[in-house]
């Protein structure tokens, strides 16, 4: 994107059925993704719609969605659009520090990411199904919204605030997580400081969680020298470009964004992945093949073998092809851009939707179709489920070797059955990460 | 073989400082993420097995492997 030229530019199309003093935030609200689709198939590359008074372009294809995702903060802001995380994550973190902290905090989020740390948690991850599926016997039934959700917390908790946090896990610590989760809802992102019983809820979550954080921070300082492999103390042990570490309150904020970022997004993949594999009789069986070669009885799974699990990989990017957990990505414009010669001005918000680039007929044929095996786009910014580009989600390869963790250990073990009829299993629009309407119940019996 | 690295997408993950030591480095930055740093723009032959590793585990897809 260039800086806006002399030459008169175009203005995005508007998209139609636009209301007085709301736009079309009833369509948003009632379908996002369809009315994303919506906006493109009707006004094409960019659609301009109105969010309940933010003007905002949807940028569509691959050729626009690399512009956007290749766009700097200083002029495609992530932090301006992203606002309603400030009472969530806390002040001073991430999208409300100033950039050069911002920078140091998302530099000290990868480094917990890093290669050493993740065999780490691998393993904390395999034991965790392990202990997940320990009493499941040898048939029933479950609802796996429920059981994914929790999973996913005790691995997230576990990965990042350590083994003795896990294992302590109190229902406090659960129901103050889960009033931050209603913090975050998309009225928020309209105005995340109204005076709203669910925004109070958030703020004292939020200070309560800092002291019980910052009570294990505490503890830890006292005890320098010992290694705890988790997150918690790369987030200690991190420091700005002057050498001051963090404060508990950017630390507690570190933890909060980190679990937001890997916690619903994860659990949602993973609920649909076994849906998917219930459904998929012919793909699972080429899937549990694979399993078999790499892993017999005694074999245990390890951070090296779940690398190299392609037909698991290419299912479970099928799945997230279908079901991109987070549809819908922001940027605020902050200096006026010339999109090949149309003028998209500063103050507007610009999206992208990888639900609708992953149904993208010219990349994907038959797109609402579950085919692990079609051919890979020659660009990288069709599929998208991770964003792309120098922001790309920095959990990309956690969220795999969990995902892949999960399965590898499952499916050569029970076979699983939709309860349900199979229409039923539908995505569900009303939360900010998608996932499957529940209940989303399946059997499972013993292999 | 050479290699080619897109820096604009480097994250520090340092998956393949972990794979290929004798090929790359990543250093600290003044601002951000830390980079990748390429010690041997053309390995040698024995080296390819370990490099090619780096390029498919980078979870950012920085690293092109080139033929000569």
């Amino acid at each position: 994107m260039s800086q806006s030229a002399t030459a008169p530019l175009a203005l995005p199309s508007k998209v139609s059925g636009e209301k007085p003093s709301i736009g079309h935030m009833e369509e948003f609200s009632a379908n996002f993704a369809r009315f994303l689709m919506r906006c493109n198939s009707e006004c094409g590359e960019l659609a301009e719609f109105n969010m309940g008074g933010q003007q905002t372009v949807l940028m569509s294809g691959p050729e626009a969605q690399e512009a956007f995702l290749k766009t700097l903060d200083q002029k495609l802001s992530r932090a301006a659009a992203y606002q309603a995380t400030v009472p969530v994550f806390g002040k001073g973190v991430i999208f409300d520090a100033p950039p050069d902290k911002m920078k140091a905090q998302l530099k000290i989020q990868v480094d917990a990411l890093r290669y050493q740390k993740m065999k780490n948690y691998s393993t904390v991850i395999s034991q965790e199904v392990e202990d997940w599926v320990a009493d499941w016997g040898d048939e029933g039934e479950l609802d796996f919204l429920d059981e994914f959700l929790r999973l996913t917390l005790h691995t997230a908790t576990h990965c990042l605030l350590g083994k003795d946090f896990r294992d302590q896990m109190t229902e406090e610590f659960r129901e103050l997580y889960h009033d931050l989760e209603k913090g975050l809802q998309a009225i928020a992102f309209v105005d995340p400081y109204m005076q709203q019983p669910i925004f109070e809820a958030r703020d004292k979550a939020r200070a309560r969680l800092q002291e019980l954080i910052g009570g294990i921070i505490a503890e830890r300082r006292a005890n320098s020298g010992v290694v705890y492999g988790d997150a918690l103390e790369t987030f200690i042990a991190g420091t700005y470009a002057d050498g001051s570490h963090l404060t508990d309150n950017e630390i507690t904020g570190l933890v909060i964004a980190t679990m937001f970022a890997g916690h619903h997004t994860s659990s949602g993949t993973a609920t649909w992945t076994l849906t998917e594999l219930a459904r998929q009789k012919e793909y699972s069986a080429d899937v549990l093949q694979e399993l078999r070669a790499l892993y017999n009885e005694d074999s245990e799974i390890t951070f090296e073998s779940l690398r190299e699990i392609p037909r698991l990989e290419r299912f479970i990017e099928e799945v997230l092809r279908l079901h991109p957990p987070l549809i819908l990505l922001m940027r605020r414009v902050i200096e006026d851009i010339d999109y090949k010669g149309t003028l998209i001005e500063a103050g507007k918000t610009v999206a992208i939707s990888t639900y609708g680039s992953h149904r993208n007929t010219d990349y994907f044929p038959d797109p609402e179709r579950f085919n692990p095996n079609r051919p890979e786009p020659d660009t990288l910014f069709a599929y998208i489920p991770f964003g792309g580009g120098p922001h790309k989600c920095a959990g990309n390869a956690f969220a795999m070797m969990q995902l892949k963790a999960i399965f590898a250990a499952l499916l050569p073990r029970y076979e699983f059955e939709l309860v349900d009829p199979d229409e039923t299993y539908q995505d569900d629009f009303s939360a900010i990460v998608l996932k499957p309407s529940g209940p989303c119940r399946l059997r499972y019996k013993k292999r | 073989m050479k290699i080619k690295i897109d820096l604009a997408l480097c994250q520090g993950h340092s998956v393949c400082l972990g794979e290929a030591p004798e090929v790359f480095n990543v250093i600290d930055q003044d601002d951000g993420y830390p980079h990748v740093k390429v010690l041997l723009d053309s390995p040698p032959e024995a080296l390819r097995a370990k490099v090619m590793k780096a390029a498919k585990y980078c979870p950012n897809s920085v690293i092109t492997v080139l033929e000569d």
